[in-house]
């Protein structure tokens, strides 16, 4: 069985996001990048049924910029086996973009699991796994906070849904994407990063891809937060109420 | 740059400036070139008696001399910062805060080399002590240099800087290497979920790191990386020590220095050793299997090695070693003992000793020592916890011949000298790592914290100390580095290895001392972590190598060459 870990290099999640002073995106310049967390989690549970033999060979895609492939050799680093490089000049493309590149990517690779995070921290579109299982025709198990291969070719996929947990059984090939609670991933030991060194990444170009790139969104403006506005006090209960009634309109 | 040049004004882009005028600062490094081989001369000269540097005129002259060693690691400290910039910029790397830093190092040590060096809080060598007078730095008056000095030293260069800062954008640190990028990623990351949150309960308890993150560290491979490939070690080498070093020891000085026991031990074996004592010691030291601990120090021999008195005689095929030894980093909790006594009673010297691979069992905090023979106490300390240091008794205990390093006796001395240059460069980064965590804790509260109704990290007299402290921890950074990419090139450099841990420890505890100024009050409470890290980088200026004995062997070094 093949696993395909599909990664996503986004700016590291400890890093204090600023907005560009033209409103155009955000600053990346000088900015520490890292793998999406939740792509993080997908190489680790692909990497620990490598472990139990229930897959033989991890295989880690990306597609970015050349920079990528320090996103993609940090999953080698922590036990993947081989990396492929989707090379393209744009810093954002689109889910449905993605989807595509992965669809046609896992044509030629044919993995049993295609595993993802469930979103990615920068753009938190949620979209690229379900797009991914729909022009795949593949099933799909989102929001996975439990996985066990069943026997019978099927995997048992414990999902986080809105009322609590719920299990699915679901047929392989599939796609399945990675919530927050499925594992804790490993850190990179030492010997396994100079291993990493040595583990191939083919690199493909992004026009190699019979795929229209073309962004289908346009962002008009990307601006920060609001800030908080410090609280006031009230003198007594009434006035309390009467501010939550009028001003807030919470009651 | 024309001399018009207004400082206050919003147009100055320290880059740029320092881009187009990197000749200038490379004119200085040469001019402090010939500056120092004056000074260097003159004190040859002063110092030479029968064709060779008269060991009791250098003693007479011993601030003297050792203020030369200062001068020249600033120098050196200087240009490898210059370096660093430069390297940065060409790989397109180069943001404000690295050209800012430069920019203020070079103004501040600058002005200090020829006004006055603090070598410690209460001693300045000023520049008439190296044979030098105004003259010498009469190029500091140039149009060109006095604008460097002026923008250099400008509250506006410091906050640039602390504005970075405030943003998270710290110096780079310049690796330069996607492997070693890789590597301090990970470690920081250890670091920070593993290391960080428990340090200040581990100080406060006076508790050994715990069995469990010590396991987690061998795992990561934090004590393989020096020992060769063919060993069962991953023959890393000094920079990517240095890099886990410097992290580890941003969580917790202890966490950073349970790697040099590894590195002390597997160096004496790996230069020293049998190939039989290699075979069977160093897998086990690489994978963690066995702890070691350094058994050099006695009640009686600090810094003066050759005067070490336990003994050790050969009986049949064994050796009976007895003595006393004391200042014994994670003594108890250890397996093997690298063990120095004297061989030949003949010899007072270093001849006469001889370095032994004591094996041991292990120890915890209720049974330090199970060892027939073997018995010690506890040294209480004020920080740098985590293994605990004991004082130990060594009574007629028995080793095979086997277990003499090398299996030859009279080259103790000897090989404990081959491992100074890596236990300095790993030293230095142990002190760089502590220096950065200073700085980290000081920023975080200089901006959760607000009096007089603004962050305190808006105040100058806040910004500059967090300014200084992110330029100093720079240059001892860059001048450590340096030191171990040398080492991985084969080539000498002990005297800048001596320099990185000189500066490098003095760095770090003005940065705690600093830190713990902007937490004010709440610095000297035990609750916040900033006064465990003011006990933990005093140390810093006394372990291998007090600060004294560094300046001895960097300025011995200096005249010999």
């Amino acid at each position: 069985m093949k696993a395909l870990v599909c990664v996503k290099r986004v700016i590291d999640y400890n890093v204090k996001i600023r907005v560009k002073s033209d409103k155009s995106g955000v600053e990346t310049d000088n900015v520490k990048m890292s793998m999406n967390p939740f792509d993080e989690i997908a190489v680790e549970e692909a990497i620990r049924l490598k472990e139990k033999n229930q897959i033989q060979e991890v295989v880690i895609l990306s597609i970015g910029t050349d920079k990528s492939q320090e996103t993609i050799r940090s999953g080698l680093a922590m036990g993947g086996d081989r990396g492929i490089l989707v090379k393209t000049e744009k810093d954002q493309l689109e889910p449905l973009t993605v989807g595509k590149i992965i669809k046609s990517v896992s044509d030629k690779e044919k993995p049993d699991l295609i595993i993802l995070g469930k979103q990615a921290i920068d753009d938190d579109c949620n979209q690229t796994g379900q797009i991914v299982a729909t022009l795949l025709e593949f099933p799909q198990a989102t929001f996975a906070s439990e996985l066990k291969k069943n026997n019978d070719n099927t995997l048992e996929v414990t999902r986080e849904v809105d009322g609590g947990l719920e299990t699915v059984k679901i047929n392989i090939p599939c796609v399945v994407t990675t919530d927050l609670r499925l594992n804790e991933p490993r850190y990179a030991s030492l010997p396994n990063i100079m291993k990493a060194k040595q583990k191939k990444i083919d690199v493909l170009e992004i026009g190699s891809f019979d795929i229209d790139i073309k962004d289908r969104l346009q962002i008009l403006e990307v601006n920060e937060p609001p800030e908080r506005k410090p609280g006031i006090k009230v003198d007594d209960v009434d006035s309390l109420v009467e501010k939550l009634k009028n001003e807030a309109k919470v009651l | 740059m024309d001399s018009s040049v207004n400082i206050n004004s919003e147009i100055i882009n320290f880059k740029q400036y320092l881009l187009s005028n990197t000749d200038i600062l490379k004119d200085i490094l040469s001019k402090l070139e010939k500056v120092s081989t004056k000074s260097r001369e003159a004190f040859k000269s002063a110092l030479t008696k029968d064709n060779r540097i008269d060991n009791q005129l250098l003693e007479i002259n011993q601030s003297k001399t050792h203020g030369f060693a200062w001068f020249d690691t600033y120098r050196i400290g200087l240009r490898e910062t210059l370096n660093w910039f430069t390297r940065l910029n060409n790989d397109n790397k180069s943001s404000e805060i690295d050209a800012a830093v430069t920019l203020f190092a070079f103004a501040e040590y600058l002005m200090q080399m020829r006004n006055g060096i603090m070598m410690s809080q209460s001693e300045i060598v000023r520049p008439s002590d190296l044979h030098l007078d105004d003259n010498d730095f009469e190029f500091m008056n140039d149009d060109s240099v006095r604008d460097l000095l002026e923008i250099g030293l400008s509250d506006k260069i410091k906050t640039v800087i602390v504005d970075s800062l405030d943003k998270d954008i710290h110096p780079s640190l310049g690796l330069n290497d996607e492997t070693l990028d890789m590597i301090q990623d990970q470690f920081k990351k250890f670091t920070e979920e593993e290391i960080l949150p428990h340090a200040n309960e581990w100080h406060l308890k006076d508790a050994l790191i715990p069995d469990d993150v010590l396991k987690k560290m061998a795992e990561l491979g934090v004590f393989s990386i020096a020992i060769p490939e063919n060993y069962g070690g991953l023959g890393m080498g000094k920079v990517a020590m240095c890099v886990v070093t410097e992290e580890l020891s941003r969580g917790f000085l202890a966490a950073g220095s349970l790697g040099t026991r590894a590195e002390i031990a597997g160096e004496l074996i790996r230069l020293g050793g049998t190939e039989e004592q290699k075979k069977k010691y160093l897998p086990e030291i690489a994978s963690g299997n066995i702890l070691t601990t350094a058994v050099f120090t006695e009640p009686n021999t600090g810094s003066d090695l050759g005067s070490l008195s336990t003994r050790a005689q050969l009986q049949g095929d064994d050796y009976i070693i007895n003595g006393n030894k004391t200042w014994i980093t994670h003594g108890a909790r250890s397996d093997l003992m690298t063990v120095l006594a004297r061989t030949d009673m003949n010899q007072k010297g270093y001849k006469g000793l001889s370095m032994f691979l004591v094996e041991k069992p292990r120890g915890n905090c209720e049974k330090p020592f199970p060892m027939e023979g073997m018995s010690g106490s506890e040294i209480e300390v004020l920080g740098y916890r985590g293994m605990k240091e004991y004082e130990i008794a060594l009574e007629d205990i028995k080793v095979s011949r086997k277990n003499l390093l090398g299996e030859q006796e009279g080259n103790g001395f000897k090989q404990l000298m081959e491992t100074f240059e890596s236990a300095r460069i790993q030293t230095a980064a142990r002190a760089v790592g502590v220096a950065q965590n200073a700085l980290e804790l000081s920023l975080q509260y200089a901006k959760d914290r607000s009096q007089f109704g603004k962050q305190i990290l808006k105040f100058p007299r806040i910004f500059n100390k967090l300014a200084w402290m992110a330029m100093e921890t720079t240059v001892a950074r860059q001048i450590t580095l340096f030191s171990a990419r040398e080492k991985d090139n084969d080539a000498r450099c002990d005297i800048e290895a001596g320099m990185a841990k000189l500066l490098a420890a003095r760095v770090a505890w003005s940065n705690a001392d600093s830190a713990l100024q902007i937490h004010g009050g709440n610095g000297y409470a035990l609750e916040y972590p900033i006064s465990r890290v003011l006990c933990d980088s005093r140390i810093l200026n006394i372990f291998e190598g007090a600060a004294e004995i560094q300046a001895q062997i960097i300025v011995k070094g200096l005249l010999a060459r």
